[in-house]
C-alpha cells in the first residue's frame, strides 16, 4: 500500500487544529511537547495528545458504567399501584414477546448493539494501534468514522426515557421514573464519544507509515 | 525555546508561524476510569451489603403471584419481591422464593407468617380491594422472636390477628359452634371490639373452643364476671311489655357475632380478666344475664300423679322465683306398693334464696334445707300455662302437710324431696269447706227480717200524715203561680221606664264627652296652656340657674 503523497509530520509541520494555520512541527520523539498555535493560541499537535492512554481510560471507564447501565433498572413504571422495573433487557425483551419487533430492533440497536459497538470497536482500533497493525488501514479507518457517526444516536434511549418520564405522569393511573441504569447509561454514551473524540486516526496509518520508513 | 528556534530552521523552505511551547501537564483523563471504578464498586458493594436474606414460603397455589413483580410488603412498606415459583417435590404445592431487604433479616423467625392479600369478599367486609388494580402481594407478620429460618409455610387465610396488634386474647367455650367463625366480630354494646381468631373443638369433643381477640383498649372491659354470649341474628321476645327485638348489628344478622358485657355480681370480683382467659358463650342474652349459680344441688323429687306437661328444662320456682330447673324425669313401678312412682330430678341453685336476719339455733347453711322441710316446704306439680299444659315444680310451705323428711342419697344418688298432691286434689277440699260455710248462713231468719221490713214501708206509705204534706205542697206551687203573674204584669213595665232612663243620661254623657265635644275642646287648649306656662317656667328656672343674680337685678341687656 502506497502512501498518496507526504505527510505534515514528514514535512515536519503541524497544521493547527481549529485555525488551521500551518505551524513549524515537532522532532520527532519530542510528542510529549506541546505548542500553541501562534494565531488562534489553540494547542498544537501533529497527533492528538496522550490519545492512546486516554481513549484507553475513557473505553475502561465506559466498560465499567456499562454493567450497571444494564443490570440497574432503567425505567421504574407505576401503573395502577403496579410496580415494574425494568432493565434495558427486560424492556427489549418485553417488546419482542408483545410483537413490537420494530420497537424492540430500535432499542436493542441504540442502546445495546451501539454501546457495544463503540466500545468494541475502539477497543480494537486502540489495540491494533498499539500493535502497529498494518492491516486492512482503510477498513479500520472506515469503522473508526461509523463509530464516531452512530455514537450519538445511543443517546436515544435516554431520550426516550426523558420524554416518557416527563409525559407519563398521570397519578395513581401511570407514572414512570427514571432508574439509576439511565445515568450510568448516559454516562456510557458520553465517556464512548469522549473516547471516540480522543482517539486519533491518523495513529492506524502511522503504524504503515513507520514501516514505510 | 532553543528546540523550537532549530526546528524552524529545519524547515526553512515552508513560510511558518512562531509558536509558543504550552507547559504540559498530568493526564487528568485517567481519573474517568477511576471515578467509574468508584461508582462501580461502590454499586457492587451496595448490592452486596444490602442484599437480604432470600426465604422460601410453601403455598397451596400460587395464584395471583408473579415472578418479578409481586411483593413482599410489612405493614404495606415492600421489604422484597419474589424471585421464583417453583413446585414442591411431591408436586402438591408451590414454593415461592423471595428476595428480602437486609432489614427484613430481623423479622425471619420460626414464628413469623406469610400469606398472600388478595382481594377477598366475606359477608361482613371486603378487604385487600386495592390489589384487585396492584395485584396481590405476600404479607408478612413477624411474630414472637424465635428461632431464625429462611423457609416459610404461608398461611392460607390471613391470620385475623396480628402480633403488635393491641389487645388481648381469650377463649370462649360452648357446646354448640353456633356464631362462631373466624373474623366473626364482637359487640360490647353493640360497639365492635374484636374477633373471632380461631376455633377448635376441645380435646375431649364436648365443646367448642373459640379464640377471640379483643382489641385495646376496649380489652379492659372483659372482666372475670364478664359474659358473652352469641349475637348472632335476631332475638325476639314477646312479654307483658310486648315484642322486644334485640341484635347487635346487621353485620351480626348475616355472619353471627358474640357480644359481652359485665353482669354485676357479688360472686365475682369486678378486675380484668387476664389473656387466655376462659369464658362461657352463653346461647343468647337472656341466658347470660340470668345469674349464674356455681353451687347446683339435685333433688329427687317422687310424684304419684301424672307429671304431664313437665319436661327437662321445667322451671323449679319458689313462690314464683325460679330457683331451678328439672333435669330429668324418670319412672318407676313399685310393686310392693302397687304404685307407679315418678322421680323427678331437679337441679336447685340453693344461692338464689339469700337469708335475712339470723338462722335460727342449730340450723346452718347446710341444713337449712332439712329446716324448711320441717316447717312444711313440699315440692308441687303446678299448671304454669293453661294454653299449653307446661307444669313447672313449685316449692312452697304447706304447713298443713304431712310430716317428712329429706332422704339423704335416695335414688339416683341424690336428695329425695317430699312432694304433696297437686292442688287439683286440694281445690277439691275447698270447695268443700265453702260449702259448709254456705250452710251455715241463716237464709229463714234473712227471710223473715225482708218481710216485716216490707211492711214497715207498706204502713209509710199509706200513713195519713204523708197525705197531708202532699196537699200543703199543692196550695205552695200555687201561690208560686200568683207570685210570678205579678212580677210579669206589674214589674216588668217599671222596669223598662228604668232602662230607657238610663239610656238617655249615657247620651248626654257621650254628647258631653264625646271627641267632638266643646268639653274635650277646651280642656285639650288649657292642657296646651299649662304645658306652654310650663315651659316657660323651665325657661326661667334654667335661666335663674345660669344667671343666680337676675333675681335680684333684673334680666341683664343682651350683649
Amino acid at each position: 500500500m502506497k502512501t498518496p503523497g507526504p505527510t505534515a509530520r514528514d514535512a515536519g509541520l503541524v497544521a493547527c487544529s481549529v485555525c488551521h494555520l500551518l505551524c513549524p512541527g515537532q522532532p520527532p520523539g519530542r510528542q510529549a511537547r506541546t505548542d500553541k498555535c501562534p494565531r488562534c493560541g489553540a494547542r498544537l499537535y501533529s497527533r492528538k495528545p496522550d490519545s492512546i492512554a486516554r481513549s484507553w481510560a475513557l473505553v475502561i471507564a465506559a466498560c465499567i458504567f456499562y454493567i450497571p447501565a444494564n443490570v440497574l433498572p432503567m425505567t421504574t413504571v407505576t401503573s395502577l399501584g403496579t410496580v415494574q422495573s425494568d432493565t434495558i433487557m427486560s424492556g427489549v425483551i418485553y417488546f419482542v414477546q408483545s410483537g413490537s419487533w420494530p420497537i424492540a430492533l430500535v432499542i436493542f440497536v441504540a442502546s445495546v448493539f451501539v454501546p457495544l459497538l463503540k466500545l468494541f470497536v475502539l477497543s480494537y482500533l486502540l489495540i491494533s494501534v498499539q500493535r502497529r497493525s498494518r492491516s486492512r488501514l482503510k477498513d479500520r479507518t472506515r469503522l473508526y468514522l461509523i463509530t464516531e457517526a452512530v455514537g450519538r444516536w445511543s443517546m436515544l434511549d435516554i431520550f426516550v426515557v426523558t420524554i416518557l418520564v416527563a409525559l407519563v405522569h398521570l397519578g395513581a393511573l401511570a407514572t414512570i421514573q427514571a432508574g439509576p441504569a439511565a445515568l450510568h447509561f448516559a454516562a456510557v454514551v458520553v465517556i464512548t464519544m469522549f473516547a471516540a473524540m480522543s482517539f486519533d486516526p491518523r495513529l492506524i496509518w502511522d503504524a504503515k507509515e513507520k514501516t514505510d520508513e | 525555546m532553543s528546540e523550537q528556534h532549530s526546528s524552524n530552521s529545519d524547515v526553512a523552505e515552508t513560510p511558518v508561524a512562531a509558536v509558543k511551547s504550552l507547559k504540559r501537564r498530568f493526564s487528568l483523563v485517567w481519573l474517568v476510569p477511576v471515578v467509574a471504578a468508584l461508582i462501580g464498586g461502590w454499586l457492587v458493594v451496595k448490592a452486596l451489603t444490602e442484599k437480604g436474606p432470600e426465604i422460601t414460603i410453601t403455598f397451596k397455589t400460587a395464584e395471583g403471584l408473579e415472578v418479578g413483580k409481586t411483593k413482599v410488603r410489612f405493614k404495606d412498606v415492600e421489604i422484597g419481591q419474589v424471585t421464583g415459583i417453583i413446585f414442591s417435590d411431591d408436586l402438591s404445592h408451590v414454593v415461592v422464593k423471595a428476595q428480602l431487604a437486609k432489614e427484613a433479616e430481623r423479622f425471619l423467625s420460626e414464628n413469623t407468617r406469610f400469606w398472600v392479600v388478595r382481594a377477598r369478599v366475606s359477608a361482613s367486609a371486603i378487604y385487600g380491594l386495592g390489589t384487585v388494580f396492584s395485584g396481590a402481594y405476600i404479607d408478612i407478620d413477624p411474630g414472637k422472636p424465635g428461632k431464625p429460618t429462611h423457609n416459610f409455610v404461608g398461611l392460607e387465610e390471613p391470620p385475623v390477628v396480628t402480633t403488635g396488634l393491641p389487645g388481648r386474647h381469650f377463649r370462649l367455650e360452648s357446646e354448640r359452634k353456633a356464631s362462631i367463625e373466624v373474623g366473626a366480630p364482637i359487640y360490647y354494646r353493640q360497639l365492635r371490639v374484636g374477633e373471632v381468631v380461631a376455633y377448635s373443638l376441645s380435646e375431649d369433643g364436648k365443646k367448642i373452643v373459640a379464640k377471640v381477640f379483643i382489641n385495646a383498649p376496649f380489652h379492659g372491659f372483659v372482666r372475670q364476671n364478664s359474659r358473652f354470649w352469641s349475637a348472632s341474628g335476631v332475638d325476639l321476645k314477646m312479654d307483658a311489655s310486648g315484642l322486644q327485638v334485640y341484635t347487635e348489628s346487621l353485620v351480626s344478622i348475616v355472619v353471627g357475632g358474640i357480644a359481652f358485657d359485665s353482669i354485676p355480681s357479688s360472686h365475682a370480683p369486678e378486675t380484668q380478666a387476664l389473656e387466655d382467659a376462659i369464658f362461657k358463650l352463653y346461647s343468647n342474652r337472656q341466658a347470660a344475664q340470668e345469674q349464674e349459680y356455681s353451687i347446683k344441688n339435685y333433688f329427687v323429687l317422687l310424684f304419684e300423679e301424672s307429671v304431664r306437661g313437665l319436661s327437662p328444662g321445667a322451671p323449679v320456682e319458689f313462690r314464683g322465683i325460679p330457683i331451678g330447673q328439672v333435669v330429668d324425669i324418670k319412672s318407676e313401678f313399685d310393686f310392693k306398693m302397687n304404685k307407679v312412682k315418678i322421680p323427678v330430678i331437679v337441679a336447685a341453685e340453693p344461692e338464689r334464696i339469700s337469708i335475712a336476719g339470723k338462722l335460727p339455733q342449730g340450723v346452718t347453711r347446710e341444713n337449712l334445707i332439712d329446716h324448711f322441710v320441717e316447717k312444711g316446704m313440699r315440692a308441687q306439680l303446678r299448671t304454669g300455662n293453661l294454653l299449653t299444659g307446661q307444669n313447672y315444680v313449685a316449692l312452697d310451705f304447706f304447713p298443713n302437710a304431712k310430716p317428712a323428711k329429706l332422704v339423704r342419697a335416695g335414688r339416683y344418688g341424690h336428695t329425695e324431696f317430699p312432694t304433696t298432691p297437686t292442688q287439683l286434689e286440694e281445690i277439691g277440699t275447698r270447695v268443700s269447706q265453702l260449702v259448709a260455710k254456705l250452710d251455715k248462713i241463716p237464709i229463714d231468719e234473712i227471710g223473715q227480717d225482708l218481710s216485716a221490713t216490707i211492711k214497715g214501708a207498706r204502713r209509710v206509705v199509706t200513713s195519713p200524715e204523708l197525705m197531708e204534706t202532699v196537699k200543703s205542697l199543692n196550695a205552695a206551687v200555687q201561690e208560686l203561680q200568683l207570685l210570678t203573674a205579678e212580677l210579669r204584669t206589674r214589674t216588668a213595665p217599671e222596669l223598662t221606664a228604668t232602662v230607657e232612663q238610663a239610656r238617655k243620661s249615657l247620651a248626654a254623657a257621650e254628647s258631653t264627652l264625646g271627641a267632638d265635644a266643646p268639653l274635650q275642646n277646651r280642656l285639650t287648649t288649657a292642657l296646651e296652656e299649662l304645658a306652654g306656662a310650663a315651659r316657660a317656667l323651665r325657661v326661667l328656672a334654667d335661666y335663674l340657674e345660669r344667671h343666680p343674680e337676675s333675681a335680684l337685678f333684673g334680666k341683664g341687656k343682651p350683649e
